[in-house]
């Protein structure tokens, strides 16, 4: 009996095998491309501008990473990805200490390793696809903020979660630039919402009953811009409350266009997947190499590098004038 | 008095919250971001009184939060296609009679027990969904905001329509034969079995019912912003059932009761509120919530030792 | 129930876990010929080489060994919903008392094994004291346990640069196999052993098929049922150190959702959520079932085309685990059907 299902369940896995597997044995260069969550719709564009650059240049594309932003799962993607031996990993790493170990492990295997988004250890890559520096994107949205204020008054921060490392990274810029430049502002509170619309909404109306005075709401994570600017306009506060922060364009059109969002702060997600891709194929095929002062990537055109960062350009506000022109 | 004097207590709880607020923060009362805080508790109320029923017929049910997912995203879709309101609204209450159907077969059908099926249901439901939608957001057209209303109307229709339904469900609950054949399964099935009640049968309703007030609860959710995002209703389940313990409900079936709920809701409700306008750091928040839970179950605990409760 | 409806179950169990160990085999040899593929460089890679077997054992190792510390909690008809929670409170602990406290990393690790078992003994305490239903009481502590790490390190901090000596733990090989599967192999024997050879395993299923029986036999129920919880903070904690170990890092969101990951793997191993019934071995099973499952489906080539390996895994073991329910319910259902048919 037991035997006979064994036998069984053997001859199934043959025949399994013969229909799915043993396909991949083409000749193309294969580049993984791991994001840090992979539902969100920031990585879906970054996701779709790679998957651009790969039909053109002939390669498979394998996108896969965490459904939440997990940093252990990362780990395990990426090596599952060495021992499918594929030709190039381009991560955009939660942990920087942590995702580093497995890629020093990939480099060893002699796959060609890039980070995008947000570094790794520099060791454990060969270069870094820098779409800003957090830095960058912390002074930016806190320059906006007040340029929208006239450099006084309160406002708060609405973060995706307490532990998320971008976003804490990003905060701190925040404050950094808060205490040099802007005296006369307020931070009144730093509230989380899960990466919850629903929640930042909730948030968001507690935030303008408990502080009068709030003048801004600044979302750093992108499912909060639109709940704060859905609370704000329920709040019948369009206008006095105004709401900026880190987002796609489509899904906070509907309000810059009704004048509850100001602006959003967003880099070309697109062009980021694009440009990594590229990179990572150049490094693939040797073209790029350490050193380098430039590199041209296809209908792009060229990049310049400083180090070992290629830069991407700086972060993009997107308010009324402008923002119907771009989909992603 | 001292039959609801657990209710009583939560309620006394929320009352020292509530004065604390209204001392140290009287902003918090200013009438229309209340109503917005209440609008948006709303839904959960819904649920929480399906999952009150579940818990008082000794099951659980961890699904809800992703078959809120997947009933917005589904309403979501329709109403983007087009469809009026009128249809999207019982398509959504159908869908989630089908999935508590199938959790109701399941539990009900099957004797399996209520918090593996359901756990399992959760997973699947919300992978599911994660494969098809990718986390990409469903934009809805205008109509179906507020249900075409004005926003502080819409914000009162939500608001009555949950209390209403809160307090039919509680009346029923108390009054009919239904409501008394749910607490006799939660008590002994066994028993409820020789004296002529169905239970699996009741089981089963209970799911469907759950499953019918979490796509309500889904509509009721979609009505108040132009977007679904996939996420929403992530950690639903936890929520409501701590808002269910909280309030009294046994969770070994068969005692309390849908205004202990209700309480134990809008104080769990209140922390974040709360900590936003006592300007108290949000790292507290989870803390917090774990605290008051387990308050509850030792205030419970130390109320049955002294044979106070009739377990 | 009398000796032979004993017997009965106690050979649909059997059959249960050979049935278990048939699915995982068919698992493995599929995913074994279907997920392994020659690359460009002529290299076999994949599913098939010994690289990724190992990296499976490695990766399943702290949620294997919650799994291990649920085992004996669902016997008793208990449940511990908040391992997951502590095991990120255990962590940060350990990456406290290093890195703040100064201490050598054998202490803090000490320090925070008995960490995990104060916070195990606070489920204790409040399910055996007060008797309260474990679901709720670990409910409540599932919150408080993250909700304290979250309040420790105010969410930001993450304790990193571990020494290599450490980290040699988590990621390097000893005598052949990843360092931790030893440790997590230790533990198993352990619990096995426990569970199966000894008057404390016995007692603990006696107290989950009837905690009245228990104690009129005069079993001290209250102090088993709280060695149980004791012994399950402090295997979360030790997990907590491989987590640790394995990431180079320590932060308050570790091990979040573990616990539905444990608690699938103990129920798939054929333990009766209800008590009473259930086996190491058949966690263990379990564990890699679905481990199996998850690492095999990442390195099928359909799968990955559709880039999605986090989905399909977290949707077949899903519906692994309800086809599992429901075979081990007919031959239970099935006799009650025939009379009605019968009948009718």
């Amino acid at each position: 009996m037991k035997s006979l299902l064994l036998r069984l369940c053997f001859a199934a896995a043959l025949l399994l095998a013969s229909v799915s597997g043993a396909s991949a044995a083409d000749s193309k260069l294969v580049v993984a491309f791991l994001p840090k969550s992979k539902g969100n719709a920031y990585f879906l564009s970054c996701k779709a501008g790679a998957d651009k650059a790969a039909k053109e240049l002939g390669v498979e594309l394998l996108f896969d990473g965490p459904t939440d932003s997990n940093a252990a799962k990362q780990n395990e993607i990426v090596e599952n990805w060495i021992t499918l031996g594929v030709d190039v990993i381009a991560v955009a790493a939660e942990n920087r200490e942590g995702i580093s170990t497995a890629l020093r492990k990939a480099q060893k295997q002699g796959i060609k390793v890039l980070t995008y988004d947000a570094d790794a250890m520099p060791d454990a890559r060969s270069f870094f696809v820098n779409q800003a520096t957090p830095e960058g994107i912390g002074y930016a949205l806190m320059d906006e903020a007040a340029r929208l204020l006239n450099s006084e008054g309160e406002f708060a921060v609405i973060t995706a979660s307490l532990t998320a490392a971008n976003q804490r990274e990003w905060q701190k810029h925040i404050e950094a630039r808060l205490k040099d430049k802007y005296p006369k502002m307020k931070l009144v509170a730093v509230r989380p919402c899960d990466d919850l619309k629903d929640k930042a909404q909730s948030e968001a109306t507690a935030l303008m009953s408990a502080n009068p005075n709030l003048k801004l709401i600044l979302a750093i994570c992108s499912p909060g811009v639109p709940g704060a600017a859905e609370a704000v306009k329920q709040a019948g506060k369009t206008g006095k409350v105004k709401v900026i922060g880190l987002g796609l364009p489509n899904e906070n059109k509907r309000y810059v266009h009704e004048g509850v969002t100001d602006s959003v702060i967003l880099w070309n997600t697109g062009d980021l997947g694009y440009l990594t891709i590229y990179a990572g194929i150049a490094l693939a095929k040797g073209e790029l190499k350490p050193g380098a002062k430039s590199f041209k990537a296809g209908a792009l055109g060229t990049f310049a590098i400083a180090g070992d960062n290629i830069l991407l350009g700086k972060p993009f506000i997107f308010n009324k004038g402008n923002i119907d022109q771009f989909d992603f | 008095m001292k039959r609801y004097f657990r209710e009583l207590s939560v309620v006394a709880a929320l009352g020292a919250v509530l004065l604390g607020l209204a001392i140290f923060a009287p902003a918090f009362f200013q009438p229309q971001p209340l109503l917005s805080l209440v609008t948006r508790e709303a839904p959960t109320l819904v649920v929480a009184c399906g999952m009150a029923l579940v818990i008082i017929c000794r099951q659980i049910d961890i699904s809800v939060g992703s078959m809120f997912s997947v009933c917005s995203v589904c309403a979501g879709l329709l109403a983007a296609r087009g469809w009026p309101l009128a249809l999207v609204l019982p398509a959504a209450a159908a869908l989630g009679a089908i999935l508590g159907a199938v959790n109701g077969i399941l539990v009900a059908g099957l004797r399996l027990p209520s918090i593996v099926v359901t756990l399992a249901t959760m997973v699947t439901l919300r992978q599911g969904l994660n494969l098809v939608r990718q986390g990409e957001f469903v934009n809805l057209p205008d109509s179906v905001q507020w249900f075409g209303l004005s926003q502080s109307a819409g914000q009162w229709a939500l608001v009555v329509a949950a209390l209403a339904l809160l307090i039919a469900l509680g009346v029923a609950m108390r009054h009919l034969a239904i409501g008394r054949f749910v607490y006799a399964v939660g008590t002994d099935a066994e028993a409820a079995r020789l004296a002529g009640i169905r239970p699996q049968l009741v089981t089963f309703l209970v799911f469907v019912f759950i499953g019918v007030l979490t796509g309500l609860a889904a509509m009721m959710n979609i009505a108040q912003s132009p977007q679904v995002q996939p996420l929403s209703g992530m950690g639903l389940e936890l929520k409501v059932i701590a808002a269910v313990v909280v309030g009294g409900v046994a969770i070994s079936g068969g005692r309390g009761n849908l205004w202990g709920a209700f309480a134990g809701l809008l104080l769990l409700a209140c922390v974040a509120p709360a900590l936003t306008h006592l300007h108290i750091e949000a790292y507290w928040e989870k803390a917090i919530q774990g605290a008051i839970i387990l308050l509850a179950v030792v205030a419970d605990g130390v109320r049955s030792r002294k044979g106070g409760g009739n377990t | 129930m009398n000796a032979t409806g004993k017997r009965d179950w106690n050979a649909l169990l059997l059959r249960h876990e050979m049935l278990l160990l048939y699915v995982l085999v068919a698992e493995w040899l599929f995913f074994y010929f279907a997920g392994t593929t020659t690359n460009r460089r002529g290299v076999i890679v994949g599913f098939g080489t010994l690289d990724r077997q190992f990296d499976i054992l490695r990766h399943s190792c702290e949620i294997g060994l919650l799994a291990l510390a649920l085992t004996p909690v669902i016997l008793t008809a208990g449940i511990d919903l908040s391992v997951g929670s502590l095991l990120g409170l255990c962590a940060i602990l350990f990456g406290k008392f290093w890195h703040d406290g100064g201490l050598s990393i054998p202490v803090a690790a000490a320090l925070a094994l008995g960490c995990g078992a104060i916070g195990g003994g606070l489920n204790a305490a409040l399910i055996t004291t007060l008797r309260l239903p474990p679901l709720i009481v670990t409910l409540g502590t599932y919150s408080l346990f993250r909700g304290l790490a979250e309040a420790i390190t105010h969410g930001a901090i993450t304790y990193t640069d571990f020494p290599e000596s450490f980290l040699f733990l988590g990621q390097e090989r000893w005598l052949g196999l990843p360092t931790q599967a030893w440790l997590f192999l230790g533990v198993a024997a352990a619990v096995w052993v426990l569970v199966h050879r000894t008057t404390f395993g016995r007692s603990i299923r006696a107290i989950g098929f009837s905690p009245e029986g228990a104690r009129y036999a005069g079993l001290p129920v209250n102090r088993r049922l709280a060695l149980v919880y004791v012994l399950a903070g402090l295997i979360a904690a030790l997990a907590a150190i491989i987590y640790t170990a394995r990431l180079g890092q320590a932060k308050a969101d570790a091990g979040t959702g573990y616990e539905l990951f444990a608690i699938t793997a103990v129920v798939l191993g054929g333990t009766s959520i209800f008590g009473g019934a259930g086996s190491v071995h058949g966690t263990l099973l379990g564990v890699a079932a679905i481990a199996v499952l998850k690492n095999g489906l990442a390195c099928l080539p359909v799968v990955m085309r559709m880039n999605a390996a986090e989905e399909m895994s977290g949707l077949l073991t899903g519906a692994l685990l309800l086809l599992a329910l429901t075979v081990s319910v007919l031959p239970k259902i099935l006799p009650t059907l025939r009379p009605k048919r019968h009948a009718g």
